[in-house]
């Protein structure tokens, strides 16, 4: 069982992502760096990402928002996100930005990064340096790392290359990552994270509610593309998806469906988007957010308080 | 003498000093009156006539600006403001290209003047702009794409191995079945005999009413199908499991034959060729994606322009306004693709009146035919689509009693096992499509009806496999893979 097609995963978010972009359902000066030319998607997955995109986002600005200048973030399986870029535009100031996916993934964006003199010298501090392997990249308070998150110790180690300190407040992302990974891993991996960070939120956006017929043929067409979802029994429901984190030692957790996620949206913005590209019906766009959360969980006292219409 | 005419100017010029006043303050009919004094002390002063000419158009008299500002250029043509009165005037009598020559004039007069260029610029690209609509808009309404297409000289290459058509475009049972067989392999037709088709079943269309009334056969049975969105690998399933269409076996397939799957080209051929080959057995209802805007955003222009050309579009465009809006089986079954409207008391007759070969308008008869749905509650409320209107059981009643009917067969919503009955029975939804964008998991359904009982029979069936297409320059909704 080869992890390439979870690796495609990427090249296929990615590329929603730029189209979504493109037609203006959200600002991203940086993913065509990435991205080469796309097809068209179906309306239905502009908007799918978009309130991805948002909803996670609004989480992002909750947790800086708390956390401050000390604050971390770690995104897992992070692809070829942008959001460093995206953050260091705003002004946001870190103290630690990690990016780790299969080395792979991280090979291909390190050389993206190389290529492009506007990606590099974000990243690049006056009087830094910038260490480059091929698959990894430190430069200042970014690092993007390949490694494997089923394998503890690798991954313990290069965080530590990545100067991740566990006194600091952190923020780990992961969208539609920990459902490709076995539970043992998984457990593995939340339990090692509880054991060693003091105050933490974890963002994580994945599929839920799979116990019936889309669930079904979700999973039919994954599993035709070669993606065994080995992780997909924590996504029956919300509640096993808080269960992931409970049982694991984090001090709590919540988890909202995309539908809840999407109209707690602004209402301007959702009108906005909405005229981008006109739905002739709602029953498959309602169904994927339907299947769709966003579940967090904490370490810590300081993100107990978290709900999903915070940050604005 | 020179003091009268002095004093006469000076006295004139009052009134023109006093009408600006007024003209500034938007008090127009007061200016108007004191130009008017002003001219009649003076009849031969143009800045008074255009100054009126001026007041003359706020307050919309266009007439008399016209005029006014005409008699201003007659006595000095060489006053630009004159010209400009009368370009405005024209412009809002719509008469562009009066409007333009005064335009041109100025520029003309005053080559220096750069305000005057840049102003006149200005207008005259807007000018330019409203003719250029109007022209092709024109055009739009009395030329065919058809006059384009001159088949004759598009020639078949020896190397073509696959269906034809004779030279009179007949479709026979052979060609229906080398096609079928042809599309399965994923093989192109000809463009000839893609035109051919295409233009046979628009002369076809063409001629039939925008509502239809069908009788059954004795001994046939007749079915109804609902949207089938480009699933061609479910539409020969269709065929497979409850007969290919003929005498005894009639179908009508209520909208939405294309966009969102991946093979919309080959199940229109299918169906227009179907449609050739048995026109007393077999109906096609237009839905609200046999349209120009649904087709650019849901697969089926960039599918067609793949697989055919963009001429070809344009003519599905043109024969799609010309299905039929409705049917009306043994004159108790309505069939429509959307639903009912958002008025009281409409008729049969004023359906079969609407006309149809047009884009649908954003509201009315025909816009509510191919987008309503129904609702559970009684009255009328503003669709979830944003278009058309929900429409309930009072509703359905009403439209019923009043048409002598006994049910309303629709379509437009997918449903989990391929149909529903709703408004106590009569409204029904049939739905053919299965697993709707490979992601629903729902039932196709089939409704089927005989003369001698009318009450629906209803047939439904899961989704076959097809081909994974790998996205081209159409929809890929194949790989909904990860959102």
């Amino acid at each position: 069982m080869s992890d390439e097609p979870v690796m495609a995963t990427n090249d296929d978010a990615s590329e929603c992502k730029r189209g979504a972009v493109q037609l203006g359902y959200w600002q991203d000066n940086y993913i065509p760096y990435f991205v080469r030319q796309i097809e068209k998607r179906a309306p239905e997955i502009n908007r799918g990402y978009y309130a991805r995109v948002k909803g996670v986002e609004r989480f992002i600005k909750t947790f800086l928002k708390k956390a401050g200048s000390s604050s971390q973030i770690v995104n897992l399986g992070a692809g070829f996100d942008t959001l460093y870029w995206r953050l260091k535009d705003q002004g946001v100031y870190m103290s630690n930005y990690v990016e780790i996916d299969f080395p792979t993934v991280t090979a291909r964006k390190c050389y993206a990064i190389k290529r492009n003199k506007q990606l590099l010298e974000r990243i690049h501090e006056q009087d830094g340096e910038v260490k480059l392997s091929a698959t990894d990249l430190h430069a200042g308070n970014y690092h993007c790392i390949g490694a494997d998150l089923r394998n503890i110790s690798q991954l313990e180690m290069k965080l530590q290359q990545a100067e991740v300190s566990f006194a600091n407040p952190t923020l780990f992302i992961a969208e539609c990552v920990l459902v490709y990974i076995e539970n043992d891993c998984v457990n593995r991996l939340l339990g090692w994270i509880a054991s060693k960070f003091k105050s933490a939120l974890f963002v994580n956006y994945e599929m839920c509610n799979m116990n019936d017929t889309f669930g079904d043929v979700m999973l039919g067409n994954l599993r035709a593309r070669g993606c065994t979802l080995a992780g997909i029994s924590f996504c029956k429901n919300l509640e096993t998806q808080k269960s992931r984190f409970i049982s694991n030692n984090w001090q709590g957790a919540k988890a909202w469906d995309m539908v809840q996620i999407y109209y707690d949206l602004p209402a301007a913005e959702r009108q906005r988007i909405e005229k981008i590209e006109f739905l002739d019906e709602q029953e498959l766009l309602i169904q994927l957010f339907q299947h769709y959360c966003i579940c967090v969980g904490w370490l810590g006292t300081e993100f107990a308080d978290i709900s999903c219409n915070g940050g604005d | 003498m020179a003091i009268d005419l002095r004093e006469t100017f000076l006295e004139a010029e009052e009134f023109k000093k006093l009408g600006n006043d007024f003209y500034k303050e938007k008090k127009y009919e007061d200016a108007i009156d004191c130009y008017t004094k002003a001219i009649e002390l003076d009849s031969n002063n143009a800045i008074y006539l255009a100054n009126r000419a001026m007041a003359y158009l706020k307050t919309e008299a266009y007439g008399y600006a016209l005029a006014d500002s005409s008699k201003a250029i007659e006595l000095d043509p060489h006053y630009l403001k004159g010209y400009y009165r009368r370009a405005s005037a024209n412009l809002a009598l719509n008469k562009y290209k009066e409007s333009l020559k005064d335009f041109q004039t100025i520029t003309k007069l005053a080559p220096k003047n750069k305000v005057a260029k840049e102003k006149s610029k200005e207008c005259e690209k807007i000018i330019r702009q409203i003719l250029f609509v109007e022209a092709i808009s024109f055009d739009d309404c009395k030329k065919s794409v058809v006059d384009d297409i001159h088949l004759d000289s598009i020639k078949v290459e020896d190397s073509y191995l696959g269906p034809s058509l004779p030279s009179d475009g007949k479709v026979t049972e052979d060609f229906l079945k080398s096609l079928i067989s042809w599309f399965k392999d994923q093989k192109p037709l000809h463009k000839k005999f893609a035109f051919q088709i295409i233009i046979e079943a628009r002369k076809l269309f063409a001629g039939y009413e925008s509502l239809v009334y069908v009788d059954i056969p004795e001994n046939a049975v007749f079915n109804i199908c609902g949207d089938t969105h480009g699933q061609f690998y479910d539409l020969l399933h269709i065929f497979e499991i409850n007969g290919y269409p003929g005498p005894n076996n009639l179908y009508l397939f209520n909208g939405d034959f294309v966009d969102r799957g991946s093979f919309s080209y080959e199940v229109i051929f299918v169906l227009f060729s179907l449609k050739l080959l048995h026109p007393e057995y077999f109906f096609l209802s237009r839905g609200n994606h046999e349209t120009v805007s649904m087709n650019r955003m849901y697969g089926f222009a960039g599918e067609v322009k793949a697989k055919g050309t963009e001429l070809m579009l344009k003519l599905f465009h043109e024969t799609f306004c010309c299905l039929p809006l409705a049917y009306v089986v043994e004159k108790k079954i309505f069939c429509v693709h959307g639903g009912l409207f958002s008025e009281d008391g409409v008729t049969l007759d004023d359906i079969r009146k609407i006309n149809r070969f047009q884009e649908p308008p954003e509201s009315g008869l025909m816009c509510d035919l191919l987008w309503s749905d129904p609702m559970p509650q009684n009255g009328r409320s503003p669709s979830k689509r944003g278009v058309g209107l929900h429409f309930g059981p009072d509703v359905t009643q009403q439209f019923l009693a009043h048409n002598q009917l006994e049910y309303i067969v629709r379509s437009h919503e997918v449903k989990d096992n391929g149909y529903e009955i709703a408004h106590d029975g009569k409204c029904i939804t049939v739905f053919s499509a299965p697993n709707y964008c490979d992601q629903m998991g729902n039932k196709g359904a089939i409704l089927t009806v005989t003369k001698n009982d009318l009450s629906p029979q209803f047939k439904t069936f899961t989704h076959v496999p097809h081909p994974d297409v790998k996205p081209m320059a159409y929809m890929n909704m194949g790989t909904m893979f990860e959102l």
